[in-house]
């Protein structure tokens, strides 16, 4: 046990880049699963309570991001909003890599006309830009937490069908493989012990970008005021709500956007960080759009 | 190499290929707009709408009628260009597509051309730096603007360089108080250049400057990002040691095999990209002002205009596969072997 907790402590401080991302991911981590099991009492001040004889006062020692146009401590503000802008982004990657695992694993193994229309839905899902896709879906629902997940998932999941299928197209050709199915083992074995932990790393790598990459999508929905519902905080709605204030007030839409920018850039150099230092290929170029040519090439 | 039999059984393939990919676009889209709702008529009259309303919409848009039917009077005005009458505007939505489109063309392309060079260019200076510390510079600056959400770097962009420092304007396509040159293509900048009219151009220039810089500067990551790496992968490859090994000055090594070899990998994420650019302009146009698609795009969402934005995200799909098509053959053009079916 104790040389495993070595091996993923010299694994998540391999270069300053993943040092820098390990850092960032597990404070903002700790702060969001703490304000979530403590129900917000993180927070200094109360998120939603105005306060309008303080209202747009710059940031001090007693409110250091400033307070808004009603008052609210920005801090607080975003505090409370870090298990929305942690949580979602984290099940939306989840839910779409267990689809991508799944149905992946389905088309690389089985082929052949099934494998064909797998893939060729996925390419017409992969034809669509992925956030207006997902902008036409959370319209289409309304506005609920629950649905701004459904609306990522729905876009979010055809690269994760690619990266599976090409790695599992490639350990079919191995001779563990081949040996595996002369011993005349099962489906569920030659899974469970032969694909899923050979896949796992490449999933769990490109899965650890694509937190942050997510989370822009769902700050920008909620810039726009859609996904999210008004009443759960979260960054993005909360940029656009200050940003009629943005010349005379600019650092109640900056704090919270710089917090976006933190969070997907600590996920983001941490999953950077731990590809090239595994050398695992997780190009997203092949992941995205590959119909001319099979993903060994 | 080059056979025009092969190229032209590729192109027809390609064709094929993207009119089913076409096809199945549209059904999904139909299948989110006519399915997935539970009260499809309320959608398409929008929330605060009253239930009279709500009844005429239903009757306007067909959707009493069975799903089947619903589909075929969709496809059928889709593949006419009908996409039926904006409910805020009370203009047609081609007409306002067609007006809003090459105004958006403008920025994206514009963004593209400086995400090539800059974005390819710093890729290229990382690569051959591999390990030093620019590289690392390099690598952070791009992880960085990867990581910077749309609405922050339009923000910033506006608040540096129109408040605070007032090197550019703030917003808009043109200074106001000019009168626009005859609509030719609809793209202003090309416009005032085809008219003749420089003054019009620098105009035009100098206003598509910020808006542009900050829809590259969110995006050139993924450029930079691949260009630099499949530089490195090219850089010790055989083919590039042997023309070393026979003296041909590294110089010309670098821009014949390595450079145009990302050339080849740049083209692949290339469509991707402009997915990316045609999304971004739906934050990016609202802040800077500018009467494009993402603007358009804005608005609807914030009225609640369900049928003006179901035709807006068939338009920036469209873009996205026509963008994937011209990579295609693009990628058959820098490396003939695509077409001749060999693998790479």
């Amino acid at each position: 046990m104790n040389t495993r907790l070595k091996r993923i402590r010299q694994l998540l401080f391999l270069n300053s880049l993943s040092s820098f991302g390990a850092i960032c991911t597990f404070v903002f981590l700790l702060l969001a699963f703490l304000e979530f099991v403590t129900g917000s009492r993180l927070t200094p001040y109360n998120p939603g309570a105005p306060n309008l004889a303080n209202a747009n006062s710059i940031p001090s020692l007693s409110h250091p991001f400033g307070t808004d146009f009603q008052g609210r401590d920005i801090l607080s503000r975003v505090l409370s909003a870090l298990p929305v802008d942690i949580g979602l982004p984290l099940l939306i990657v989840s839910a779409s890599a267990v689809i991508g695992i799944i149905v992946g694993t389905v088309a690389g193994y089985f082929g052949g006309l099934l494998e064909e229309l797998i893939m060729r839905l996925t390419d017409m899902f992969l034809a669509f830009p992925a956030f207006i896709l997902a902008l036409a879906v959370a319209a289409t629902l309304g506005p609920s937490l629950v649905n701004a997940v459904l609306s990522l998932t729905f876009v979010w999941w055809p690269p994760y069908v690619r990266l599976v299928r090409g790695n599992v197209l490639s350990i079919t050709t191995q001779d563990y493989f081949a040996a595996s199915k002369a011993m005349n083992s099962s489906f569920g074995y030659i899974l469970a012990k032969g694909i899923v932990p050979n896949v796992l790393p490449a999933v769990l790598v490109y899965a650890t970008m694509d937190v942050g990459t997510s989370l822009l999508s769902l700050s920008t929905l909620g810039y726009l005021g859609i996904g999210v519902p008004p009443s759960s905080p979260e960054l993005g709605s909360m940029v656009s709500s200050i940003s009629y204030n943005l010349y005379t007030y600019p650092w109640e839409a900056l704090f919270p956007a710089l917090i976006v920018l933190l969070i997907v850039a600590g996920f983001s150099f941490l999953g950077e960080g731990i590809r090239e230092s595994l050398d695992i290929k997780v190009r997203p170029h092949i992941l995205i759009r590959n119909k001319v040519f099979s993903e060994n090439s | 190499m080059f056979s025009v039999r092969a190229f032209s059984i590729f192109l027809l393939k390609r064709v094929l290929a993207t009119l089913l990919v076409l096809v199945g676009v549209m059904v999904i889209i139909f299948l989110i707009s006519h399915v997935l709702s539970h009260d499809p008529a309320r959608l398409w009259a929008g929330p605060r709408a009253k239930p009279s309303t709500v009844q005429a919409v239903e009757i306007r848009y067909h959707l009493n009628q069975p799903l089947e039917e619903q589909f075929i009077y969709f496809i059928t005005s889709y593949l006419s260009g009908h996409f039926g009458i904006d409910p805020v505007t009370g203009r047609s939505i081609a007409a306002e597509i067609g007006y809003y489109l090459p105004n958006t063309l403008e920025l994206v392309f514009a963004a593209l051309a400086m995400i090539l060079v800059f974005g390819v260019g710093l890729g290229y200076l990382g690569a051959m730096n591999f390990g030093k510390r620019i590289d690392t510079v390099i690598r952070v600056f791009y992880l960085t603007s990867w990581a910077t959400p749309t609405f922050l770097g339009a923000i910033l962009a506006v608040l540096l360089f129109s408040t605070y420092l007032h090197v550019f304007p703030s917003g808009g396509m043109y200074s106001p108080t000019l009168v626009p040159p005859p609509r030719i293509t609809g793209i202003f900048v090309l416009d005032s250049l085809l008219g003749g009219r420089l003054q019009d151009l620098s105009s035009g220039l100098y206003h598509l400057a910020l808006p542009a810089f900050t829809l590259a500067f969110l995006n050139f990551g993924l450029i930079t990002r691949i260009a630099r790496s499949s530089m490195l992968d090219a850089r010790w490859a055989t083919h590039v040691k042997g023309a070393l090994a026979k003296g041909v000055p590294e110089n010309t090594v670098r821009r014949r095999h390595v450079l145009r070899n990302a050339l080849i990998d740049v083209d692949t994420v290339g469509a991707v990209m402009f997915g990316w650019l045609i999304s971004g302009t739906v934050v990016v146009e609202q802040i800077f002002a500018w009467p494009g698609i993402g603007q358009f795009a804005y608005s609807a969402v914030a009225s609640d205009n369900y049928p003006a934005l179901v035709p807006i995200v068939m338009v920036f799909t469209l873009g996205v596969v026509v963008a994937n098509f011209v990579a295609d053959v693009l990628y058959s053009i820098l490396d003939p072997r695509i077409a001749l079916g060999g693998a790479r």
